[in-house]
């Protein structure tokens, strides 16, 4: 068996049972662009645009490079654009032309 | 870095969106958040107004909460006994918690036999409504991964023994169901007021990974 296997066998997310480091009891208080995120999630959950469950997919389907160097929230907001994107909602030029515009107010 | 923002302070800049106390560059991610979320308010998916309003529901809801519910639990066996058969219908009608996530909520009751520990394995599932958002180490590999198949080993890490003779018992949560630990009260408590109870719960012995103590001077009672 190859060791590529594992990779099919565990999802990125199913980490439980698996060797890893002692506890770091770390935390931090939300930046607020964190909070915004997270209270989109709880909205986007609300209006049944994305449920708990796609987004938790979405994050696992970033893949395991992404979700290891992207922070929590980094890696929901990410997912959310591409689980919008799947659905249809939004285009590719939607949010690049989105995302020139919010950049130009701080240039 | 030059910033324009100085301008628009003085003035009353007519831009909608203007975070005008913005003194550097967000970003990338930050900028993606804005972006999402205005387009989706452009295409009337939902109002402004709703994400400000989530902010303070999640502001409203810290562990302080989930003490309160505990505390009552252990000077109200009535309401114990319902908390116990149903967690989220006993918070909604004792307390008016609203379950704005639309989760389940289980309570485990840790008992001389039976010690209670909550993870989510795959993800960061954790009673929100009646803790708040979860600490940053809980949603982190290493308590993701080692709770469920080293829970004494995890729990000493947190400076907690519990006894060989006591079954450690590990919850793990799903995007529907949530738990929330029931503390054992500690010895020494019984004049404390349902307050004072309530003061000794934190946030860590509802996950289940420390146990609350009556620390020396923490009792009001002289």
């Amino acid at each position: 068996m190859s060791d590529s296997s594992e990779l099919v066998i565990r999802l990125p997310n199913d980490i439980g049972g698996m060797p890893a480091d002692p506890i770091n009891p770390i935390d931090h208080d939300l930046a607020p662009w964190e909070k915004r995120c997270h209270a989109l999630a709880d909205v986007l959950d609300f209006h049944k645009i994305i449920n708990t469950e796609e987004k938790r997919c979405g994050v696992e389907a970033l893949g395991a490079e992404m979700i290891g160097k992207l922070s929590y929230y980094e890696r929901w907001i990410v997912a959310f654009s591409n689980i919008l994107l799947r659905k249809g909602i939004l285009t590719p030029t939607d949010i690049a032309l989105k995302m020139k515009e919010v950049a130009a107010r701080y240039s | 870095m030059t910033h324009t923002e100085h301008d628009h302070d003085h003035n009353e800049h007519d831009h909608p969106h203007a975070e005008i106390n913005q003194t550097e560059k967000p970003t990338y991610y930050d900028m993606l958040e804005t972006a999402i979320r205005e387009l989706l308010i452009e295409r009337k998916l939902f109002e402004a107004d709703e994400i400000r309003r989530q902010i303070e529901v999640l502001d409203s809801r810290t562990p302080a909460l989930g003490a309160k519910v505990v505390a009552r639990a252990w000077i109200d066996p009535n309401f114990r006994k319902r908390l116990l058969a149903n967690g989220r219908t006993a918070c909604e009608e004792d307390f008016g918690i609203t379950f704005y996530d639309d989760t389940e909520l289980i309570v485990l009751e840790n008992t001389d036999k039976v010690h209670n520990l909550i993870v989510c394995t795959l993800c960061s599932c954790y009673p929100r409504p009646v803790l708040g958002l979860p600490p940053d180490w809980y949603k982190l590999k290493p308590y993701r991964a080692r709770a469920v198949s080293e829970p004494r080993k995890v729990l000493a890490e947190f400076g907690t023994t519990i006894p060989d003779d006591v079954e450690v018992r590990v919850s793990d949560s799903t995007a529907m169901v949530r738990y929330l630990v029931l503390p054992k009260r500690p010895k020494g408590t019984e004049t404390f007021t349902e307050e004072e109870l309530a003061d000794l719960v934190t946030r860590d012995a509802m996950i289940g990974v420390v146990e609350p103590k009556l620390e020396n001077g923490s009792a009001a009672h002289v």
